[in-house]
């Protein structure tokens, strides 16, 4: 799961700037996690907690979140379900990104993906990348059909 | 499955079933002039590649032009990779400037800055005494480990913590791996010993490892431990031969191939011929044979056999192996290291150990030099390796014991020498113990002769 689907080389310059919503509570992991998806060009924004995560979600629409699973208020796995649960944000990529050895419970909620902290740079970027395109192949296909 | 990375030393490696465990925190420990440093450059340099980097920084215990000056007298040290694999940094300066508390920040930076996927931080106990407090050390050394547990590399703390700080300091709390480097001193000798204190999530092999400081860095040589399987004695024994005439037909079933014969016996009694008839009968078999010696060096042993009729240089062509090492500034573990390469390189069948004296006398504790004889037998059996090992007695004609050792129990056959007083000092050997096999228990004379040993069978 941490490299999902095909290996699409389609990932096009509209995705960088594109939004990224990270949910952590560890400002370490808060640091490293904007200064490397900065200078892969995306746009990040932090949430502290889960509940505060899904109401931005809601707001903003990120392309991506990457939440832990260990945050306040609203696990980082029910908060992965409430996304996908609804029409209005179940098209939000969603990264579980944690130190808890949890792809197969990941899975089940409806992750996107999931990766082992801790914070690899070229591991997160390219998964990130792999969804954003992933994301616009499937997009590309529905316009076709 | 925990992922490892080799510590550029292969024993150590043995020590800790694989290496460092990835993206942990491994305390260095021990007094100054111990290793620590040399172990953590060697690992470094072992690893780093300009895709997987290393950050060394340095505090204020050396400075940095110190360890690079040191660093490169040693063979690991790779001076190309200076600046494109491996980063050294002054952190005690920038610390010195900013406070220590400001810490986990800077290395943070230097993180994000270098991406290495290996941290040092040399020496880390120097930057405790810029700390004034118990509870700012505790949140300085927390905050650290945080950052440091929190992007994927595998961090090194080095200090010269003594034991008793263990219990007392944060480091050893946060702290993954702790190994310690030890220096033990008897008299005027010193031997380097290092202990795995803790290894989270992981198992290792305890006890005391002696290792030396060598051109290419640390060597450690593991513990010699029990085989964790018992050796299987096969149903149909295997006889093992001296050509000593008149020993071989004491023994019905003859030595057991994998057995250890204890030759005991005081000075000149003809310990050294009986091993060397030992060796020298297997390799007239085909069977490789090493004769590790203390005492007598090359030449001299050579010139024992050449006046014994044997031809050294075409016994040392078809498998006669001598491993010579001085008894003076030897160490156990060392000495079995070797033992055991050149018995497995080298195919051997028969090996001669002479005398358990001399490894005794290097050995740092008596219970120790005892489990080591007993797991060496143990392993020669394992290997089906035939062993005699001498053991040199005091007293000439008295004799009260074989050994304080216990050495006695774990051979499987033991031969006594002694001389007989009288005019003419005769000498005698007597069987005193066959492992599974019936024996002739009386005492023969024995004499060395033009051509070595010959039992002159009581009649």
């Amino acid at each position: 799961m941490s490299s999902p689907g095909p290996n699409p080389s389609v990932f096009a310059a509209q995705n960088s700037g594109a939004l990224i919503l990270v949910v952590e509570r560890n400002p370490v992991v808060q640091r490293l996690e904007r200064y490397f998806l900065e200078q892969a060009g995306f746009d990040v924004e932090f949430a502290t907690d889960g509940l505060a995560a899904l109401a931005r979600s809601r707001e903003v629409r990120p392309r991506i979140l990457v939440t832990e699973i260990l945050v306040p208020k609203l696990d980082g796995l029910s908060l992965c379900r409430a996304l996908k649960s609804t029409p209005e944000t179940q098209g939000i990529l969603v990264m579980i990104f944690s130190h808890l050895h949890a792809e197969d419970r990941a899975t089940e909620a409806g992750a996107d993906a999931f990766l082992l902290k801790p914070i690899d740079e070229e591991l997160l970027i390219e998964t990130v990348k792999r969804l954003l395109a992933l994301r616009q192949q499937s997009a590309g296909k529905d316009l076709d059909g | 499955m925990v992922e490892k990375i080799s510590t550029g030393c292969a024993g150590l490696d043995e020590v800790l079933l694989g290496g460092i465990p990835e993206n942990t925190i491994t305390v260095l420990m021990g007094a100054p002039g111990t290793g620590k440093t040399i172990l953590a450059e060697q690992l470094a340099f072992a690893n780093a590649t300009p895709e997987a980097r290393a950050l060394y920084l340095t505090t204020l215990s050396e400075p940095l032009e110190k360890i690079l000056v040191h660093g490169q007298t040693h063979g690991f040290f790779d001076a190309a990779k200076v600046g494109v694999s491996v980063f050294y940094e002054d952190l005690g300066v920038m610390l010195r400037d900013s406070g220590v508390d400001k810490l986990p920040e800077i290395v943070l930076e230097m993180i994000m800055a270098r991406q290495p996927r290996f941290v040092f931080i040399d020496s880390f106990k120097a930057l405790n005494e810029l700390v004034t407090t118990a509870h700012e050390r505790r949140m300085i050394t927390y905050d650290l480990a945080n950052v440091l547990s929190s992007y994927r590399c595998t961090s090194f703390l080095i200090g010269e913590y003594s034991q008793d700080m263990m219990t007392e300091l944060p480091v050893f709390a946060i702290a993954d791996v702790i190994l310690q480097f030890i220096k033990h001193s008897t008299n005027v000798r010193e031997q380097r010993f290092l202990r795995v204190e803790k290894l989270r999530g992981s198992d290792s092999v305890p006890g005391l490892h002696a290792f030396s400081i060598k051109k290419d860095g640390i060597e450690v040589y593991p513990r010699l431990l029990t085989p964790p399987a018992a050796p299987l004695y096969a149903a149909q024994v295997e006889r093992v031969n001296t050509a000593i005439p008149g020993l071989d037909e004491m023994i019905a079933a003859g030595f057991w191939r994998g057995s250890t014969t204890l030759v005991a016996g005081p000075t000149g009694s003809g310990k050294t011929i009986i091993g060397l008839h030992f060796i020298c009968e297997g390799v007239l078999k085909g069977e490789p044979g090493l004769y590790v010696g203390f005492q007598e060096n090359p030449t001299q042993l050579g010139r024992i056999m050449a006046g014994l009729g044997w031809q050294p240089e075409k016994l040392m062509n078809e498998g006669f192996e001598l491993m010579y090492r001085s008894p003076v500034e030897m160490q156990l573990d060392e000495v079995t290291s070797e033992l055991f390469k050149r018995v497995r390189e080298g195919k051997i069948k028969r090996v001669v150990i002479d005398a358990l004296g001399d490894l005794e006398r290097s050995s740092i504790d008596r219970q120790r030099f005892s489990d080591f004889v007993y797991a060496l037998t143990q392993w020669f059996a394992a290997e089906n390796v035939t062993c005699m090992m001498t053991y040199e007695l005091t007293n000439l004609f008295e004799i009260h014991g074989l050994s304080d050792q216990e050495i006695s129990n774990m051979s499987d056959n033991i031969l006594l020498l002694r001389f007989k007083e009288g005019e003419k000092m005769e000498r005698t050997m007597r069987i005193i113990k066959t492992r599974g096999s019936a024996h002739d228990n009386r005492e023969h004379r024995l004499e060395i002769t033009s051509k070595g040993v010959v039992i002159i069978q009581a009649s």
